[in-house]
């Protein structure tokens, strides 16, 4: 199930070498509800990524606290999948076999292994030919469709996506767009999301959330009204020119 | 091996049998310098009929074995751990290092006057030898695993020993595995050296016999073949778990 994620007046700093601090990241509120799915977008170096890390407790924010659901996240938390910009799929491991990978970690017994690989492989429409297959004998988009799934396959909460299609075409990543909408729902999971593609940002999400650098900060949080469902020809609409309009007004500002 | 390798193996093996007869039939060397292909084939097939190898190869076979063993074994560890601790890297390599730059030859008599003529001084030698490719190849393999792995072990929250087993060794095995192919064969070569630095039994002592109070050339040729094929047995071994095991990524 869902939950909601809190983040409330979040720092992260960093020692340089010269013995200083860099601060990637100051007084960060954000309240996203539970089966929301928000994207992040900011120029490079505006702290969207580390942001991204320290709601998945992989870094530990110098002032503040990130609650899931209620309850604070302090590290490596179950109740999160992440998917990384890159697959990062065990190029030694079969695809179903990186998908069950968090499930070995946790000791679930192979036969609920079994079960789980194939619900989340229908989740996200994975060819049961792939399944055998090694992640170097298949294509970008479904290597990340598998790394996708694995993020999936623990049945997080929240799912963290840290510009997962950037990699993709510009046609395979569109179709990878709407599936994420529709995995939102049936997943039944909140979802937070890196980009740095306007466009990507108002077809998925309810809410884009701006963020500038040095120090990064969130200057704008923007909803997106376009109804669902939703599809690419929302973007040619007038609610998604005029969405989009803000967001480059405030992106702009902030370069 | 596929068909198509199979051919040019054998034609290659023909070629070599074939130049060493000319050899020895153009310069014409008598058969204590070097024997004709022939006879140290017949000698081979006849040592190994009436038993005149067969203890000596166990001997030397069981000393390559246990010295790979522990060699190989200490290597993983000790690779290991120099890939993981810059302090232990400091403090450690220096008598790495220094003990592999003496050569084995040097060490052999110490190391038999320490242990004895018997089975352990071999493996010691063994061991010492085999350590050193190893180690290293551990360590390079290990240091090179990708830091991007390791942290999705981190976000899956992977125990010390499941980040062990799960991500470094499979994305250390290739170097690891490379290290064990030199490994191998350096384990023959540490058998024989300790043998020669004191033994009564085994395939480096059956060369030094034929070669001595035996005066039996072609024996120790087809002891020197049989060495050979020892070592090319276990490189074999090497490829296939290679083959088995990272050949398919």
């Amino acid at each position: 199930m869902s939950a909601d994620l809190r983040l409330t007046d979040v720092a992260v700093g960093f020692a340089t070498r010269e013995g200083g601090t860099h601060v990637a990241l100051d007084g960060v509120d954000l309240a996203v509800p539970s089966g929301g799915i928000v994207a992040l977008i900011g120029p490079n170096g505006c702290g969207k990524s580390t942001m991204l890390r320290a709601i998945a407790g992989l870094l530990t924010p110098s002032r503040g606290t990130v609650e899931l659901g209620g309850t604070p996240v302090t590290g490596p938390d179950p109740r999160i999948g992440l998917v990384f910009q890159e697959p990062r799929l065990l190029p030694w491991r079969t695809a179903a076999a990186n998908i069950t990978y968090p499930l070995e970690l946790a000791d679930w017994p192979g036969d609920r292994q079994a079960e789980r690989l194939a619900e989340v492989a229908d989740l996200v429409s994975l060819e049961p030919v792939a399944m055998t297959a090694r992640p170097s004998e298949l294509s970008g988009g479904t290597r990340q469709r598998v790394a996708l799934a694995r993020a999936l396959a623990m049945a997080p909460e929240l799912l963290l996506l840290d510009e997962p299609f950037s990699a993709l075409d510009a046609l395979t990543r569109e179709r990878f767009d709407l599936e994420l909408l529709r995995l939102g729902e049936r997943a039944a999971t909140t979802i937070v999301m890196v980009t740095h593609s306007i466009a990507e940002a108002i077809l998925v999400a309810d809410r884009v959330v701006v963020l500038t650098p040095r120090p990064g900060r969130v200057v704008a949080d923007i909803p997106v009204d376009v109804p669902r469902p939703r599809t690419i020809e929302v973007l040619d609409g007038g609610i998604a020119a005029g969405t989009a309009a803000e967001i480059r007004s405030h992106l702009e500002l902030a370069s | 091996m596929r068909r198509g390798v199979v051919l040019p193996v054998v034609a290659a093996f023909v070629v070599f049998v074939v130049v060493w007869k000319a050899v020895v039939v153009i310069a014409g060397y008598p058969p204590f310098i070097l024997p004709p292909p022939e006879s140290v084939f017949a000698r081979f097939v006849g040592a190994w009929t009436d038993g005149t190898i067969l203890p000596h190869f166990a001997t030397t076979l069981l000393e390559v074995f246990l010295g790979l063993a522990v060699g190989a074994g200490l290597g993983l560890v000790v690779g290991y751990a120099l890939a993981r601790s810059a302090l232990v890297e400091r403090i450690v390599s220096p008598y790495i290092v220094a003990a592999q730059a003496t050569p084995i030859l040097a060490l052999a008599p110490l190391i038999a006057l320490w242990f004895g003529p018997g089975l352990v001084s071999k493996v010691v030698i063994c061991s010492l030898i085999v350590f050193f490719p190893v180690a290293v190849a551990t360590m390079v393999g290990i240091r090179s695993v990708d830091a991007r792995l390791l942290e999705l072990g981190r976000a899956l929250r992977a125990t010390r020993r499941q980040v062990l087993l799960t991500l470094e060794i499979p994305a250390a095995l290739p170097s690891i595995l490379g290290g064990l192919r030199v490994g191998v064969t350096l384990a023959v070569v540490g058998a024989i050296v300790g043998e020669w630095a004191g033994a009564d039994k085994g395939l480096g002592v059956l060369v030094n016999l034929s070669r001595g109070s035996l005066f039996d050339i072609p024996l120790m040729f087809a002891t020197l073949l049989t060495i050979a094929l020892v070592g090319i047995a276990l490189y074999l071994v090497v490829v296939l778990a290679e083959r088995r095991f990272v050949g398919a990524r």
